[in-house]
């Protein structure tokens, strides 16, 4: 199947300072895509020419294979949920919610239809008389949502959706937002630089760094094979190590086993000290030092069950070792 | 909150210094005597009579209230593209446009009213109603390019994406959701416009010819010919009008909202 969208050596300039910088992507249709990366990393301008509400400085833009790198917004047909909602103040749920389909020149009756079915999707449909402004923000992002939906577009865009909620409220969501997601067959695209948000909805993946993109793929393959040393740090790999043929990988914390595990099938074996210990509960997180492969002394950071690091103290000396499938090779 | 005795102290001798002469105005207003004085001899309501049959009063008053709505419709409708431009254009030397569009505010009004009498009423022959208009004109266009600006530096412009986003064209995105986003400071804009140009003297004061006078310019000649409590009643009036206006004004809007825009 042909992409939803394409970027095509895609960079967008502010001045002199590049904000998205050459980028080359396929949205697939009837997925989840998401953008993840750090702030400043050009999620939201990338997702703001896709939509048409900024021009690329060079390169183009395809939506169903037709270039539209000069489309404004209203020829496009897209979906979008703005990280404020942007919802419009003045008009109720409902009329909110009917903006689009009005402006389509459909019948009343119809308009009336899509915006109860929508609502109803969202589980709004009991507030289409209110205002935006007397709705908590789970609800305001709904409508944002139903606003966007309702127009049946051919790319729901959804910039940084949940970050507004409370923690309890955006873990739902994220299993809300795949629901309807599953329900319409919308193609999304959904910027966030939350790594579990990104882990748990996607389908694919794209990590972004300095407007660049540093790594596309489904969430296992790119959380088990960071391709590089950013991608690894920004999924939570701590340890960093060189061998003595210079090959870089890197460990999770919590799969450096400490103390004698010497079975012989460990990929990595080190003797190390204790810096600091720090109890969290469920586990302990431990700092240690210890010298790589290459010879540089390097800090460690191992996720221990709280039981097991029961007699670990500054200074204690001890052994890491992790199993092969677990150190993971990565570019410098 | 924390007991701030000097603070205090002086926003209540603020109050009393522009509260009392008011009051002294008010009080002589309802007097009985002939002359202007305080405390008032007996009370009565004939100044008040007196004032609103004294037709020189009266046909002032209705060429400030033209003026003043004249003027105001005038500044923000070059006001109020203005802003837009500046706030939501890409347009180069946006600073310079809104300084030029505020610069009425700090030069003396007698230097505007100087330079208007010269150029456009010698210059070029305008008369005394255009040149007055268009001095008020300009008078004005800070407040409309100020609380208007205010109030969409305060609109989220993502507001007006998200039309464009469901399919509206430019125009159709503005009329059906930034103006009406903008109304509360339109008419903030235009009530503030409008006092201003009301109470206008020294612009006034130099344009002014007998067939066209203000209200205050009026009452101003008054009060250097005779002294007695009418001018107090028409001032009094003019007063009661005022409170009459930010009453409403504070029920639809809110003065938080108007001054609000102002600080900005
Ligand atoms: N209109 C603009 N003018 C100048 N610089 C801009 C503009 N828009 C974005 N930038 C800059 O481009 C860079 C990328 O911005 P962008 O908003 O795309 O980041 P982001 O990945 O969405 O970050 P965040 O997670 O903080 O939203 C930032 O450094 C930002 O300051
Ligand atoms: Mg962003």
């Amino acid at each position: 199947m042909s992409p939803a969208a394409e970027f095509i050596g895609v960079t967008q300039r502010f001045g002199d300072f590049t904000a998205v910088d050459a980028i080359d992507l396929e949205i697939p249709e009837g997925k989840l895509t998401t953008l993840l990366g750090p702030s400043g990393c050009g999620k939201t301008t990338s997702l703001r020419m896709l939509a048409g509400y900024s021009r690329p400085t060079s390169g183009t833009i395809r939506i169903h294979g037709v270039d539209s790198t000069t489309l404004p917004p209203e020829k496009r047909g897209l979906g979008m949920v703005f990280q404020s909602y942007a919802l419009f103040p003045h008009l109720t749920v409902a009329e909110n919610v009917g903006y689009g389909l009005k402006l389509r020149k459909l019948p009343r009756a119809a308009v009336q239809q899509k915006v109860e079915e929508t609502l109803e999707l969202v589980g709004l449909a009991h507030l289409h008389k209110s205002k935006p402004k007397k709705l908590s923000g789970g609800q305001q992002q709904r409508v944002a949502l139903a606003r966007a939906i309702a127009i049946r577009p051919r790319l729901l865009l959804l910039d940084e959706p949940l970050s507004n909620l409370d923690a309890r409220l955006r873990v739902q969501m994220r299993t809300e937002l795949r629901r309807i997601q599953a329900e319409t067959g919308l193609t999304v695209v959904l910027v966030t630089h939350d790594q579990d948000e990104a882990l748990e909805m996607s389908d694919l993946m794209v990590l972004m760094r300095g407007g660049k993109i540093m790594q596309t793929g489904t969430p296992r393959e790119v959380f088990s094979r960071p391709a590089n040393r950013f991608v690894a740090d920004f999924l939570g790999y701590e340890n960093f190590l060189t061998d003595q043929t210079h090959t870089f990988s890197t460990v999770r914390p919590e799969h450096l086993i400490l103390g004698a595990a010497s079975d012989g099938s460990a990929a990595l074996r080190l003797d190390a000290t204790v810096v600091s210990t720090a109890y969290r509960g469920v586990d302990l997180l431990v700092t240690l030092d210890a010298v790589d492969g290459a010879g540089e002394t390097v800090r460690l950071l191992a996720d221990v069950r709280a039981g097991d690091g029961a007699g670990l103290t500054p200074g204690t000396r001890t052994t890491v070792s992790a199993a092969a499938a677990h150190l993971v090779p990565i570019a410098a | 909150m924390r007991a701030r005795p000097v603070a205090a102290s002086l926003a209540v001798l603020g109050y009393i210094i522009m509260i009392v002469p008011i009051l002294f105005v008010v009080v002589t207003a309802f007097s009985a005597g002939r002359t202007l004085r305080f405390p008032p001899q007996g009370f009565s309501l004939t100044w008040f009579e007196a004032a609103v049959t004294y037709d020189p009063f009266m046909e002032s008053l209705v060429s400030s209230l033209y003026l003043a709505a004249g003027a105001t419709v005038l500044a923000l409708l070059l006001g109020v593209p203005a802003t837009i431009a500046i706030h939501r254009g890409k347009i180069p030397g946006k600073g310079l446009i809104e300084g030029l569009f505020l610069s009425p505010l700090i030069v003396p009004e007698l230097v505007v009213g100087l330079a208007l009498y010269q150029q456009l009423m010698i210059g070029l022959g305008l008369d005394n109603l255009s040149t007055l208009l268009l001095g008020h004109t300009a008078l004005l266009l800070p407040y409309a390019v100020r609380v208007t600006g205010a109030s969409l530096a305060l609109a989220d412009p993502a507001v007006e994406e998200a039309a464009r986003g469901l399919g509206a064209g430019p125009v159709r995105a503005f009329l059906t959701v930034t103006l009406p986003l903008l109304r509360p400071g339109l008419f903030s804009a235009a009530l503030l416009g409008f006092v201003t140009s009301f109470n206008n003297v020294p612009l006034s004061l130099l344009l002014q010819d007998r067939e066209f006078r203000t209200l205050p310019v009026t009452m101003l000649d008054y009060v250097q010919q005779s002294y007695n409590p009418r001018i107090a009643a028409m001032a009094t009036l003019i007063l009661a009008a005022t409170v009459v206006v930010a009453v409403i004004a504070e029920r639809t809007v809110g003065f938080a909202r108007i001054f609000g825009g102002i600080n900005q």
